[in-house]
């Protein structure tokens, strides 16, 4: 079935299987394997992605219903080469160990960041509970979000 | 890569069962299928510790899960389609789940073909201190009781996914991210016939182990079966479901325990029974007990032990060598019950840890050597920032609680194969560009920074001046593997031996062109210059050139081995580990009495490292160490019925959110200990080991309860509750 | 593999279902339909597509009603202020299920159509007597919403009808209402119980009130008995346990890996005592407004 979708501003067009995850098409058709996987049961949120801005688990969203729509990835986060404000704080703050739960967990800090940029520890725990990490223990991720979130709030 | 090929395999239903009959001929009959292996088509030797499991298994199947047959085809669907065309005739068997029935003589064989086992028993270890007797008929106070875990697991976020490829002259490579490489080769060779000369492993990014990934697993050899057999490179990718069912966990393990101390809270005797519930066949994991029995001898001094293991065999997945390897288990005994006997003699459990706390230069009961020991300073940190003295016991009217436990643990490697060593080799090219290839590898723990930075610190240049080369068994020295918290002591040390010598060589050189004696020469940012002389000076890039580029000229490059001054033990007795770690943890915990649901509000960590040489990659692994304690403690378990596991998905399995997991405070306290490279230890699992000891003690302070098994789950604690479960003194008349 | 079909309004959707009946299943968030087609749960020839039929989707009030599109996501409803005023029990409800990307994909409508015991919405809607608007090939039709679950999975839905919405009963003066669970992780993890409650008041005593229970049934329950405990006293203590041992006494939990049989009938007592209370105390007032009741009415985990 056709697919036209926005990943990252650019335009892509794809024949996928009607019943494909926009997970699949992301790895798999459109070759962006910055988006990870680690249960395919909307379990571990390695997979987070934005739709239109929202966060979703990408592994349970059936690439059909994004016809038309934005996706961001966490390649899309960073510009021109360099690392977005949150990557960045990530390096800083030693908040990523392995790696492989950073992608989803920062473009979860993303949307959660954009909802609430002043949200505090407790607001930043909820709003990351979908995203697993078994390596870091989650202190360096939250003081990570915090410093964003204390950065962007000055910003405006 | 061109003609990749999709492995699938297929696992037993069944937890017990013979196998009459395997029938491959429709599934190799499906287009784009491109190879089916099984035990009748393929060649292959038992592998495992015991030696006493095959990669496909033509026999007998012997939990649900053991591999069958594999296939490999052009896609995941036709793999699938392919896989139902599999007819297995089984003959069902009678199955042991239950560890103390596999004691039993006249429980079900689950090797009949290994002779000699009495019931289904693995293997048995004793070992006797001093005179238990005695000092149990001395003591004031014993406590005794049972302490239980359950079959838990590693859980890295990413499964395992291996791929094999052959060349069209007989090489293979394969992409894996097993830890110990350079003995996942020789298995591999050994398993399945091949030269070992002609294998190369390499290590991608791996995406978290904790221990899942350390050893060969069966769907390591069936990949390469597969792509040999089908002449086409293959991809194997475990799916979270097979992750559970089909990789290694860790083992549940019983522990009796009985305690003794004296009336002023000086420890007497302790003595154990453990039963390990290891599962259907031994791998390196069977030697979780080990680390048990230390535990239970040399946490504190103990003038007096008796211990008795049992390993057995269980229709069940079987047990690996997860982080933490038998310690979080035996530490939820043994300090659950220093709280117990405190509370028995009326004193404070700190007290009571603080007068029998190890101490540097004691050689403990099974001739563990300590080096630097910050285990005093530890216990005092997090008394002090958890306000112990003002709240524990206080605070049971708002159904809060505090609970402490401390740990030891190896922290300078673990000598259990013949070499416990790690090669090394610093190499510094034209530019001036420097490369550490170390044995050891990476696997998200950071450990290519700490090196980095060792290579740094002894080359006095910035750390991003020195790349580090790690994964590939052709280019790099050989080493015994990722383990028993040992990358930062051992690899370290090595790594600053090379460096060392690599410095020396530039400073040779220097000597020769600067014209001033090497004691006069000081390196300052990768710049060698004469003392009192700035004007006399080269850097390293011109230093090497000038080397080099001359007649019989050299290049810089160093290689070193570092093997710790360490023995195997005989008869359990040994110094195992070139340095031991030690910390404490006090837990703070809100409980509903009525649910049984348990909030874990604080946690105070205090760990020796012995140097911290980057502060942020010690705390990251206490802090993910301590998370995992936290899952362990209270919400992590495959709950298993009948030998299935119920649910193995990453929902039901309960691995903390960033809700379950407290803000967890770390203190790092430094001792310098002589043997680790600038003085650190290893610290990749103490983190994982006090934490169900102190919730434990946490719940016990905030109830009254004693719980007996972790994780303490809502209805667990309930239980215990209700039936008001309480801590057994045996004798006390202090 | 099924075949999808993206219908651009309700009577093409519901056309298309009855032409194809028992061979379509619709889908709406896909957090349960991915994981159903992905272990084979269901193996259906079409898939139908619901997310364009936005008349399906959004909240609307009425003085006392409140009516809930079928395709409102959770995440809409976590962050209602209006709902949260009027219906706290669902916004409690909401907050708690999956995690922030779940309820930005799952829907109400499928909350309740998958029938899973342990759905959290149903118990929520139910204290607040939902009524289920259903659309078929007939025009459309109402039902209680209990009367819409057959059994764990089961509604009893026709195969080629859809849930468009549930409709509550939402007043804002002198009611009261609260949702409570149990877990074992605080967070990413399905009820072992939950328990709803709703309470009205006329200032003196209790009007009315609404029990109802998830997890501890093959479909979520509505426990007339429990409520009536209530009515007419002033929701103390005392009356709440009853209410509370009557709702349990009703249930039939079963024992899994999320928990004993015994365990979730004794937690059920408590919760349901805990949760008539703090209904009782919106509804007088004494509960501070817009403040979300801790997940299982007492642990907060603050004060850490
Ligand atoms: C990680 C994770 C955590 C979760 N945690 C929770 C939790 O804590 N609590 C909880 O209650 N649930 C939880 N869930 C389940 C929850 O996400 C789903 O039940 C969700 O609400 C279903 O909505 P959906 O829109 O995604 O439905 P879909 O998956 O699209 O559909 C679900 C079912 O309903 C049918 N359906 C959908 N809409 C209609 C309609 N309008 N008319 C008729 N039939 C319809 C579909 O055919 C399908 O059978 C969790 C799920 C995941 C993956
Ligand atoms: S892969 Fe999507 S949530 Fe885990
Ligand atoms: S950094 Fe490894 S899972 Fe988060």
């Amino acid at each position: 079935m056709r697919l036209e979708l926005t990943v990252n501003r650019d335009p892509y067009r794809r024949e996928v299987a009607p019943d494909a995850s926009l997970l699949t098409v992301l790895r798999d058709d459109l070759g962006l394997t910055g988006t990870k996987w680690g249960c395919m049961t909307g379990d571990c949120g390695a997979c987070t992605v934005l739709v239109d801005g929202e966060p979703v688990v990408s592994c349970l969203q059936l690439a059909q219903q994004v016809q038309g729509g934005e996706v961001t990835t966490v390649e899309g986060l960073g510009r021109d080469g360099e690392l977005g404000d949150i990557q960045a704080a990530f390096v800083r703050n030693g908040a990523a160990q392995c790696g492989f739960c950073t992608p989803g967990m920062i473009v979860a800090a993303e949307a959660l960041l954009r909802h609430n940029a002043a949200a505090g520890e407790a607001e930043i725990r909820e709003g990351l509970a979908g995203n697993l990490c078994r390596c870091t223990g989650y202190n360096k991720i939250v003081d990570a979000v915090l410093e964003v979130g204390r950065a962007r709030s000055a910003a405006t | 890569m061109s003609g990749l090929l999709v492995g699938a395999i297929l696992r037993s239903p069944h937890p017990h069962a013979r196998i009459r009959s395997i029938d491959i001929s429709a599934a190799e009959q499906l287009p784009g299928v491109h190879a089916v292996v099984h035990a009748g088509n393929v060649e292959q030797r038992p592998f495992g510790y015991n030696h006493d499991n095959l990669p496909l298994k033509g026999d007998k199947v012997r939990f649900i899960g053991d591999e069958l047959a594999a296939v490999a085809a052009i896609d995941e669907e036709t793999a699938r389609q392919a896989l139902e065309l599999i007819r297995v005739d089984y003959e069902l068997l009678p199955a042991v789940f239950d560890p103390f029935e596999a004691l039993d003589e006249s429980s079900p064989p689950i090797h009949d073909e290994l002779p000699d086992l009495e019931g289904n028993v693995a293997m048995r270890w004793d070992f006797d201190h001093g005179d238990v007797a005695a000092a149990e008929a001395e003591a004031a106070v014993i406590v005794e009781g049972t302490y239980s875990s359950p079959q838990a697991a590693p859980a890295a976020i990413e499964t395992h996914v291996v791929i094999a490829a052959f060349d069209p002259d007989g090489h293979l490579t394969v992409w894996s991210p097993v830890h110990m490489v350079f003995m996942y080769r020789k298995e591999l060779a050994d398993c399945l016939g091949l030269d070992w000369q002609q294998i190369t492993i390499i290590q991608p990014p791996v995406g978290g182990s904790f221990g899942g990934k350390i050893d060969i697993d069966p769907h390591d050899f069936i990949t390469v079966m597969l792509a040999r057999k089908a002449r086409r490179p293959v991809r194997l990718v475990l799916s979270r479901e097979d992750e559970f069912i089909g990789t290694r966990t860790r083992q549940p393990i019983h522990f009796k325990l009985r305690t003794g101390a004296d009336a002023e809270g000086k420890l007497l005797f302790r003595d154990a029974e453990i039963v390990s519930d290891n599962g259907a066949y031994n791998g390196w994991g069977s030697h979780a007990m080990l680390v048990a029995m230390n535990t239970i001898t040399s946490m504190y001094r103990v003038p007096a032990s008796r211990v008795r293991c049992a390993v057995t065999y269980t229709n069940k997945n079987y047990g690996g060598s997860v982080r933490g390897f038998g310690n979080p288990q035996a530490t939820f005994a043994v300090e659950q019950q220093m709280e117990e006997l405190a509370d028995a003699l009326g004193m404070d459990p700190m007290d009571v840890r603080l007068r029998n706390a190890n101490q540097p230069a004691d050689v403990t009961p099974q001739g563990m050597e300590i080096t630097s020991c910050g285990l005093t300073e530890c216990l005092q940190i997090v008394r002090e920032q958890s306000g112990w003295d003002e709240r524990r016991g206080k605070l049971r009217e708002r159904h809060r609680g505090l609970g402490a436990a401390a740990y030891i643990h190896v922290g300078g490697g673990a000598r259990i194969y013949g070499s416990d060593g790690c090669g090394a080799m610093v190499k510094v090219d034209d530019s001036g560009q420097i490369t550490l290839i170390s044995g050891s590898s990476e696997l998200g723990q950071g450990s290519e920074t700490a090196l980095a930075m060792i290579v740094a610190e002894e080359m006095h240049v910035p750390l991003e001046a020195v790349h580090v080369i790690n994964s590939n068994t052709d280019v790099k020295p050989w080493d015994v593997g990722v383990h028993a918290s040992r990358t930062t002591f051992v690899a370290g040390n090595a790594a600053r031996m090379a460096a060392a010598d690599a410095r020396d060589q530039l400073l040779e050189t220097a000597a020769e062109l600067l014209e001033a004696p090497v004691d006069r020469l000081r390196i300052v940012d990768g710049t060698v210059g004469v003392v009192d002389d700035p004007e006399r000076r080269m850097d390293y890039a011109r230093l090497v050139r000038r080397r080099l580029l001359r007649e019989q000229g050299s290049v810089v490059m160093a290689t070193a081995f570092y093997d710790p001054p360490t023995e195997m033990q005989k008869e359990y007795r040994g110094n195992i580990s070139a340095a031991y770690g030690f910390g404490a943890h006090v837990a703070e915990v809100e409980v509903d009495p009525d649910t049984g649901m348990v909030r874990l509000l604080n946690l105070w960590t205090a760990h020796d490292v012995g140097r911290a040489i980057n502060p942020m990659l010690c705390e990251g692994q206490i802090e993910g160490g301590a998370a995992m304690g936290i899952g362990l403690a209270l919400s992590e378990e495959l709950v298993i019925f009948d030998g299935r596991i119920a649910a193995p998905n990453l929902h039901d399995y309960g691995l903390p959110t960033a809700l379950d997991v407290p803000r967890i405070v770390v203190n790092l306290v430094e001792t310098i200990d002589p043997r680790g490279p600038f003085g650190a230890k290893g610290i990749g699992e103490g983190g994982i080991i006090p934490p169900a000891a102190a919730i434990a003690n946490a719940i016990a302070d905030a109830t009254g309860i004693r719980p007996r098994e972790y994780p303490m789950r809502p209805w667990k604690v309930k239980g215990w509750i209700d039936t008001q479960e309480r801590s057994i003194v045996v004798r006390n008349d202090a | 593999m099924p075949e999808l079909y993206v219908p651009a309004q309700l009577e093409d959707a519901l056309g298309f279902m009855g032409e194809h009946a028992g061979l379509a299943l619709p889908v709406a968030g896909g957090t349960d339909v991915l994981i159903d087609l992905r272990i084979g749960r269901a193996t259906p020839k079409w898939l139908v597509d619901l997310s364009p039929l936005e008349a399906l989707a959004g909240l609307a009030f009425d003085g006392e009603t409140l009516r809930i599109g079928a395709l409102t996501r959770i995440r809409t409803i976590e962050l209602d202020a209006e709902v949260a005023r009027r219906a706290p029990a669902v916004v409690e409800a909401a907050r708690v299920l999956g995690s922030v990307q779940i309820r930005t994909m799952a829907t109400v409508g499928g909350n309740i159509c998958h029938a899973t015991p342990s759905a959290e919405m149903p118990p929520a809607l139910l204290v607040h007597d939902a009524v289920a608007t259903v659309a078929g090939p007939d025009g459309e039709r109402s039902l209680s919403l209990s009367e819409l679950f057959s059994g764990p999975g089961k509604t009893t839905l026709e195969n080629s009808e859809l849930l468009t919405a549930v409709t509550l009963r939402a007043p804002k003066e002198r009611s009261g209402s609260c949702y409570l669970r149990q877990t074992v992780r605080w967070s990413m993890d399905l009820a072992g119980v939950g328990v709803a409650a709703a309470v009205e008041t006329d200032g003196a005593v209790v009007t009315g009130a609404r029990v109802a229970l998830c997890a501890v049934a093959p479909v979520p329950l509505l426990v007339a008995e429990a409520a009536d405990a209530v009515v007419g006293t002033e929701l103390t203590t005392e009356t709440a346990v009853e209410a509370a041992a009557r709702a349990a006494a009703a249930c039939s939990p079963i024992t899994d890996a999320r928990g004993t049989a015994e365990y979730r009938r004794q937690v059920v007592a408590v919760l349901v005592a805990r949760a008539l209370r703090i209904a009782w105390l919106r509804a007088t007032g004494e509960w501070p407004a817009g403040v979300p009741a801790p997940i299982n009415g007492v642990l907060s985990g603050e004060g850490a």
